[in-house]
């Protein structure tokens, strides 16, 4: 620009003057009595006052009284002519309201080079202030969170990592960060992390998605994640958040109530079959019974008739298990276990004498337990025929009772023992199966996969073990029942 | 069937009602006085009739009923050694006759005899008064049926 066209007010301190009153930060000088001498535009947005309230007027008025001391310390170094840079500190507004500023102070000299005030720039920064504060309350709110919060780059390799996640996960914040995501994903699995990357490239959000994840410790856990693009200022997708809630209890407890349900919609199926099944069942029964009687032994109707017998028998044993005392819930009642032991004891006490097996009853459960009587009746009754049927060639019946605490609370653990010929290790997981059977033709694999459901939907345990070598031949199986039914299912009392 | 005498104990089932008493007289009185007595009590006529024939057939002495009340007067005539009767039927159930029974006649030897699931609450009224009867679940073999019966000790 020529020289001539600049304008003639432009001169050196118009200039100045102008640069001062632009200014975003407040720019003010005082004497060496802390008497303000001039006051910029700033000054006024920053703290209030137009300069001609404050010009004059002790620089005090702008210090919360705390801090007067500060300011001695300040004057002090100005008149040794040092300069105080980016100290942050607080000032009063006019208003009476707190803010944070961050002053520059210089002294000014006069021609002759002596101190005669001190120039103050102050920047508000309480702004930034509550953006740290928001940021460190933020951070406090991640690092508090029982969900695991994990942030990663679109190449899936993990940037941050709370406490969370070292809960959930077991992986430290050091041991992890800077590794792969993948190493939170089960192998099976991996197709899903390229799934996840590629919608979050497209800047979609993926949220409650319910999956499974593996822990430092290899166990797998079902997890609910939720993640988030992660934009830089210009919008672009830089990495992801990802939140994770571990939801294996939850999950447990789902299980549970649909199991429970499951329960509870067989055993309505169960009743309303088992009396239009049974009684036709006795009579079919019966009348076939008496058709071979009738018939001449010598005869085919005869064989055939005694074939049909056997063959209703099956069905009726089955009918019987499934549907007989199935849903006989009714109403628990309190019983001694012992008692109901001593019970079946006692219907096979004709085969037990016969078959040459001894039985030792050690009983020491002394408080009842509410049960539904049919249902432990049907367990028992499983449970010891199968012992006498292990045991062909006699042997030893061996029947306790105690009062425990089991993970599941107090209640009674009865363990049945027999000396027979115990369980293959492989049938071992199966023997619960439905129709799962050791005996041939002679059994229906339905006795212990219905004991165990009732068993468990009291909130018990039926468990086994078993041995079929020499030494440890035989077969124990432990049958636990809490004093107070847990499943939902079972709280009605008596 | 000499059904004469029998009208009274079922008046919607005069000739039903009862069967089996005749056979009391009938048979020779030397074979029948050594044979126990059995009343056998079923709303369902085929399983009560079948029964009847099966137990007569297997040394019993059998008379049957259909409902409880018939099987109430019919134990007046028949003071049977034995009571097999069904748990859910109209009118008096299974539980009840069998409480009438044992005050009326203590040393009849009592069996339920049922193919209901959830009978556990009538069988608990009994038991608040005092009363345990020996339960059979249905369907069961006859032979083993027989063989429960005359495995059963008195009182």
């Amino acid at each position: 620009m020529p020289a001539d066209m600049l304008p003639s007010v432009m001169d050196p301190e118009s200039l100045l003057s102008a640069i001062v009153d632009s200014s975003d930060d407040a720019i003010i000088s005082r004497d060496l009595n802390g008497i303000i001498t001039s006051w910029n535009a700033a000054a006024c947005r920053i703290f209030g006052y137009a300069a001609e309230e404050i010009v004059g007027q002790s620089i005090l008025r702008l210090i919360p009284d705390d801090l007067h001391p500060e300011q001695a310390v300040i004057l002090a170094k100005i008149r040794a002519g040092e300069r105080i840079d980016h100290c942050e500190t607080t000032r009063r507004r006019k208003d009476g309201n707190l803010i944070g500023v961050s002053v520059t102070i210089s002294p000014v000299r006069d021609r002759a080079g002596r101190i005669v005030g001190a120039s103050k720039i102050a920047r508000d920064i309480s702004e930034r202030r509550r953006r740290e504060e928001s940021r460190s309350h933020l951070a406090a709110i991640v690092d508090s969170s029982d969900d695991a919060i994990v942030s990663k780059d679109l190449n899936g390799i993990i940037t941050s990592w709370n406490a969370g996640a070292y809960r959930v996960f077991g992986y430290t914040a050091e041991e992890i960060v800077g590794q792969s995501i993948l190493r939170l994903i089960p192998d099976e699995l991996y197709p899903e992390e390229a799934m996840i990357l590629e919608k979050l490239r497209a800047g979609e959000r993926i949220d409650h998605y319910e999956t499974t994840r593996r822990r430092k410790d290899g166990n797998l856990i079902e997890v609910s994640v939720t993640i988030s693009p992660i934009r830089d200022d210009a919008g672009r997708v830089i990495g992801a958040s990802k939140i994770a809630r571990d939801i294996s209890e939850r999950k447990e407890t789902e299980r549970r109530i649909i199991q429970s349900e499951k329960f509870a919609a067989t055993g309505r199926m169960a009743a309303t079959v088992a009396h239009e099944i049974n009684n036709p069942l006795e009579s079919v029964m019966n009348l076939v019974y008496l058709a071979r009687k009738q018939s001449s032994p010598r005869g085919k109707a005869f064989a055939y008739l005694q074939l049909a017998e056997k063959e209703l028998e099956r069905v009726s044993h089955l009918a019987r298990q499934t549907l007989g005392y199935y849903r006989e819930t009714g109403s628990p009642v309190k019983a001694m276990l012992h008692e109901l032991l001593r019970d079946v004891l006692k219907v096979y006490e004709s085969k037990l004498r016969s078959g040459g097996i001894a039985v030792d009853c050690q009983f020491h459960d002394r408080r009842p337990i509410m049960v539904s009587r049919g249902e432990v009746l049907q367990v028992f009754s499983n449970v010891i025929a199968n012992a006498v049927d292990a045991m062909p060639t006699g042997g030893k019946l061996q029947i306790q009772t105690r009062e425990t605490t089991s993970t599941q609370g107090e209640g009674v653990q009865v363990t049945i023992r027999d000396s027979g010929t115990g369980i293959p290790r492989e049938y071992l997981d199966r023997i619960f199966e439905p129709f799962f059977t050791t005996k041939g033709n002679l059994g229906t694999g339905i006795g212990l996969w219905v004991s165990r459901q009732l068993i468990e939907k009291r909130g018990g345990r039926l468990s086994v073990e078993s041995g079929t070598e020499e030494i440890s031949r035989g077969t124990v199986m432990s049958i636990f029942l809490p004093f107070v039914p847990t499943t939902p299912e079972a709280g009605e009392n008596d | 069937m000499n059904a004469n005498e029998l009208e009274v104990f079922r008046e919607d089932k005069p000739f039903a009602a009862v069967r089996g008493v005749q056979e009391r007289g009938a048979r020779s009185k030397r074979s029948a006085a050594n044979k126990p007595s059995i009343l056998v009590v079923d709303d369902q006529d085929i399983i009560a009739d079948s029964l009847l024939d099966i137990l007569n057939g297997a040394g019993f002495r059998a008379v049957v009923a259909y409902d409880g009340a018939s099987a109430l007067r019919l134990a007046e005539l028949a003071q049977p050694d034995y009571l097999l009767t069904d748990v859910v039927m109209p009118g008096m159930n299974g539980v009840e006759l069998a409480i009438a029974i044992r005050n009326k006649y203590p040393a009849t030897k009592i069996v339920l005899f049922s193919g209901q699931v959830g009978i556990s609450d009538i069988l608990l009224q009994g038991k608040h008064q005092g009363y345990e009867f020996e339960l059979i679940a249905k369907p069961i073999h006859p032979d083993k049926l027989i063989d429960r019966l005359k495995g059963i000790q008195g009182r």
